[in-house]
């Protein structure tokens, strides 16, 4: 008994001592980490959709969208900006999607992802393959898909999933803010 | 202890990968850039010196029954400091390692030294073990990288390096690296986990056939020196 009591105390006071330090660090770095997370989404949205005056978040229904995350309206009136994290071929990728106030796509950012480098990633990347696959979205609508399926997005050459997976967060993006009426 | 012998066993002859062969899944993950690799290593670096430190210096207060998950918390706290650290002031870093910096809380390097080194040996040992083990697996990394960024993708220090307007490091992972031939000829296969595969299994192979021969050498050349003694033994 008096073993346990020992060994328990032991662990004790080390995991205390660590989640104090731990406490200390967190304490030290959080307002720059949610800065850096502030400023990424903020130049993501101002990408897609630039608004002089700032995005005010809005409702949405999140159970008929559930990938989407938020929905900014721009403060100038010229669209919305929604977020959505979805599946990619990898892991999950956050992307910023901009829609206009007559329902077409504004453009596309990628603020977060785990795709293959120099396959899936290249539609994250400023490069000029990544520039151009993202302009094609600009002036979508709804309706968007890939040249295979009947569209007009040119899938990235050996990143049909990725490509997939962005046409459709694209048309989801589209959908939710036609829903907001 | 011989800070020679030791730096000699963590590079070479003892090194974490490819001699131990631990800690390889996040090697083969994320070496497809120098920034990466480098910022990878260094971080190991830096998480197993601390772990190392303070698992030597509790080494007489840790029961030997709980000790696994003492070292588990221990290392679980340094790697969460390094994260947080890495997030607010390298976030580029942080960006491109994702969620390979939290996994090395299971990076069995770390907790391999905690168990095989540490806890036998004295703070300062285990400190020079901590660097001598981070710079071996830092050199594999980079070795990695170097080699799968050329093939793969054409390039030199990509992330690190950028020559866009003159030569210089950046340390924000921006560069766009020294492009030797263009992109379109590598064999972008080496950039995926297969050729993470294949580069370390050729290292390893490298590695081993080197270690062979040097054992071979020196079992010959003590066998010529006891002839040699015997000869002059007869002579006499």
């Amino acid at each position: 008994m008096n073993k346990i009591l020992k060994l328990s105390l032991v662990l004790f006071v080390i995991c205390a001592v660590t989640a104090g330090i731990l406490g200390v660090v967190n304490a030290l770095t959080w307002e720059r980490i949610d800065q850096i997370t502030h400023q990424k989404e903020y130049e993501a949205y101002a990408a897609v959709l630039p608004s002089d005056s700032g995005y005010t978040a809005v409702e949405f229904d999140k159970s008929a969208f559930p990938t989407v995350d938020s929905v900014n309206q721009s403060n100038d009136g010229n669209g919305y900006v929604v977020t959505s994290t979805f599946s990619g071929a990898q892991g999950s990728i956050t992307m910023a999607c901009g829609v206009d106030t007559g329902l077409k796509c504004t453009g596309i950012s990628i603020i977060e992802h785990s795709e293959t480098s120099g396959l899936g990633a290249v539609a994250a990347s400023t490069s000029a393959a990544g520039e151009a696959f993202r302009a094609q979205f600009v002036g979508q609508d709804a309706g968007i898909a890939l040249s295979k399926a009947g569209g007009s997005i040119d899938a990235l050459a050996g990143a049909t999933i990725t490509s997939n997976a962005v046409t459709n967060a694209t048309a989801t993006s589209i959908e939710c803010v036609a829903s907001l009426g | 202890m011989n800070r020679k012998q030791q730096f000699k066993e963590g590079l070479i002859t003892n090194n974490p990968v490819l001699v131990q062969q631990i800690g390889m899944c996040a090697t083969m993950a994320i070496t497809t850039t120098l920034f990466n690799g480098v910022g990878m290593g260094l971080s190991v670096l830096i998480i197993l010196t601390c772990c190392n430190v303070v698992v030597a210096a509790l080494r007489k207060i840790i029961p030997d029954e709980i000790r696994l998950a003492i070292f588990v918390v221990v290392i679980a706290g340094f790697v969460t400091i390094v994260d947080l650290l890495l997030q607010a002031f390298i976030p580029a870093l942080s960006a491109a390692l994702g969620v390979f910096i939290p996994l090395i809380v299971v990076n069995c390097i770390i907790i391999g030294r905690a168990e095989a080194f540490c806890q036998k040996n004295t703070v300062k040992d285990s400190f020079f073990d901590g660097i001598f083990q981070g710079l071996g697996y830092t050199c594999v990394l980079i070795i990695m990288c170097v080699f799968r960024e050329l093939v793969g993708s054409g390039r030199f220090g990509g992330g690190l390096i950028d020559i866009a307007n003159g030569f210089r490091f950046t340390l924000d992972g921006t560069g766009g690296g020294i492009q030797i031939f263009p992109e379109e000829f590598g064999m972008s296969i080496m950039n995926l986990p297969f050729g993470g595969f294949l580069t370390l299994g050729l290292l390893i192979g490298l590695m081993q056939y080197a270690l062979k021969r040097s054992e071979k050498k020196k079992k010959e050349a003590d066998r010529a020196a006891k002839e040699a003694a015997a000869l002059k033994e007869v002579e006499e």
